[in-house]
């Protein structure tokens, strides 16, 4: 490259010095030949302590194996390099510039390692360029948690926060393959509230509305931690009970049925009696598909409905 | 291949194609240094595609139901375009272990495969940028798609530019499942600039 004019290179100078973004250099023994501002202001080390010092017995912090690393090969490779705050969120622990809003440790740190060739094409310096990514990573933090909550959201159902439809059905289709491939027991129960459009007509909808949501949550902590409780309709409930076979299944609901009828609903000072009937079956090796089981629980509940209600009925 | 060829006459695709020789035995040769392993390479492919062969030629080089994860760089100055590296998901897990790791969490598997893409990407790059007499900068790799099926990893109607250049090289270890394919692809304009350089290096023969 041609020599630049003297008002361009103080230009250049006051740029590198000024800009803000990190820069530094360092040569084959690690020493460090730049070290513009940014570094100083950050790191709190003036430019004459640390040129012509070794970086790593100057930083401590740094994560020595992986930058050794990456500095030598690209005087090995004559490559750039790089780090991603994604992989490694900072090299040096800088402050960031949220003091007060917070949210972060250290200031998160994109750094770019290029090599300075010398006039024969070797590698004598490595220059690096750090810039100062917290806002984005901030950003893409919370872009994230609300994305987890949406998906989560997705899965539920609105009144009553129990899985909804689509998502329980999706669990027993993923249960039932693994019992058809892995082998064990999955029984599903259909659990069904009675009369209760007399419940809507006598008390009101938002009585019904407080029946399902107390039902569900009285259902959900009847279960234990490995079974799944989704909202299949109106006021009816689904409960997948994985290594569970009928006769299991049967105590289950049993108990439920037995629970649910003793405990009356409270709402708005008044007790509301409740009792369901559940239809319960077990995966069989005959199955070919999970909405066979389904099919089964379903016919049983019929059963049960037809049976007088207010008790539990097993479907094949 | 019923591309409109002019873009590149006979005389410049052969001297690209000696080029992208010299270049790639090089990239072969730092990868073994960083992996202490023997790296077998394919013999560069050249080609022109269209954008609707796009997906097509992908799912050619590393198999139609392939799973993949993909990084891309963009690389500029002289020359400009962008790089991918396709790796098979079992492949990755053999690179971790043939790096040392036992086991890996997600964003270390990430950095480790930008690791070595950029290093497959510069060392190519760079080694065809050199004998063209040009010197590139490039921008950080990041992930494109990981374990997408091959034929999914580009969509046609998405794609800014009607035909490309495409370079196409393999590397495979000795004794190791690990595998990847690196491509790297000027589109339109990018291909003039291409064409110009490949002029003053034939000149120069």
């Amino acid at each position: 490259m041609d020599a630049l004019p003297p008002a361009v290179t103080s230009l250049l100078d006051f740029l590198i010095d000024r800009i803000n973004i990190g820069i530094f250099a360092v040569n084959r023994n690690m020493e460090c030949t730049l070290w513009n501002r940014f570094m100083e202001s950050h790191s709190g080390v003036a430019s004459a302590s640390v040129l012509c010092k070794n970086l790593f017995q100057f930083f401590d912090e740094l994560p020595h194996k992986i930058l050794y690393h990456k500095i030598n090969s690209v005087f090995i490779l004559k490559n750039f390099a790089f780090t991603s705050w994604e992989q490694r969120p900072y090299l040096f622990k800088f402050r960031h510039h949220r003091p007060v809003t917070g949210g972060v440790e250290y200031m998160y740190q994109d750094c770019t390692f290029i090599p300075l060739k010398d006039p024969a094409g070797e590698v004598q310096q490595v220059c690096v360029t750090l810039i100062d990514v917290t806002d984005t990573a901030v950003y893409q933090k919370m872009m994230k948690e609300a994305m987890t909550s949406l998906a989560e959201a997705s899965n539920r159902d609105g009144l009553t926060g129990i899985y909804n439809r689509r998502c329980i059905e999706e669990v027993i289709m993923k249960e039932c393959q693994r019992v058809q491939r892995y082998g064990g027991t999955l029984s599903l129960a259909f659990i069904d509230l009675d009369r209760f459009k007399e419940i809507n007509d006598t008390y009101g909808h938002l009585a019904g509305d407080d029946v399902l949501r107390i039902t569900s949550t009285f259902l959900n902590e009847s279960l234990r931690q490995i079974d799944a409780l989704g909202r299949y309709g109106g006021e009816e409930f689904v409960a997948v009970l994985p290594a569970t076979d009928i006769e299991g299944a049967y105590i289950v609901a049993e108990r439920l049925c037995r629970r649910l009828a003793d405990i009356p609903v409270h709402h708005n000072e008044i007790d509301i009696r409740v009792t369901a009937s559940v239809g319960i079956a077990e995966w069989q090796p005959t199955m070919s598909r999970y909405e066979d089981l389904i099919k089964a629980a379903d016919q049983a509940l019929y059963q049960a409905k037809a049976d007088g209600r207010n008790c539990v009925r097993r479907g094949t | 291949m019923t591309m409109n060829n002019a873009n590149l006459s006979i005389e410049q695709i052969d001297a690209l194609q000696e080029i992208v020789n010299i270049a790639m035995g090089q990239a072969g040769d730092s990868l073994a240094r960083v992996l202490n392993s023997f790296v077998r390479l394919s013999v560069p492919r050249i080609r022109l595609i269209n954008s609707a062969q796009a997906s097509q030629c992908i799912a050619e080089i590393v198999g139609d139901t392939q799973q993949i994860t993909a990084v891309r760089q963009s690389f500029y100055n002289k020359l400009c375009g962008e790089a991918l590296t396709l790796f098979s998901s079992e492949g990755c897990r053999d690179l971790a272990t043939l790096m040392g790791h036992q086991t890996l969490d997600t964003e270390t598997e990430k950095e480790l495969l930008f690791d070595i893409s950029n290093i497959l990407v510069g060392a190519c790059l760079n080694g065809i940028a050199e004998q063209l007499g040009a010197d590139l900068s490039f921008s950080a790799p990041s992930l494109m798609a990981s374990n997408v099926v091959s034929s999914q990893l580009l969509s046609p109607d998405t794609l800014p530019w009607a035909y490309a250049l495409q370079v196409e090289v393999n590397f495979s270890l000795e004794q190791h499942k690990f595998k990847s394919h690196l491509i790297i692809m000027l589109a339109e304009d990018a291909i003039t600039a291409l064409a110009d350089s490949l002029n003053y290096f034939i000149e120069a023969i």
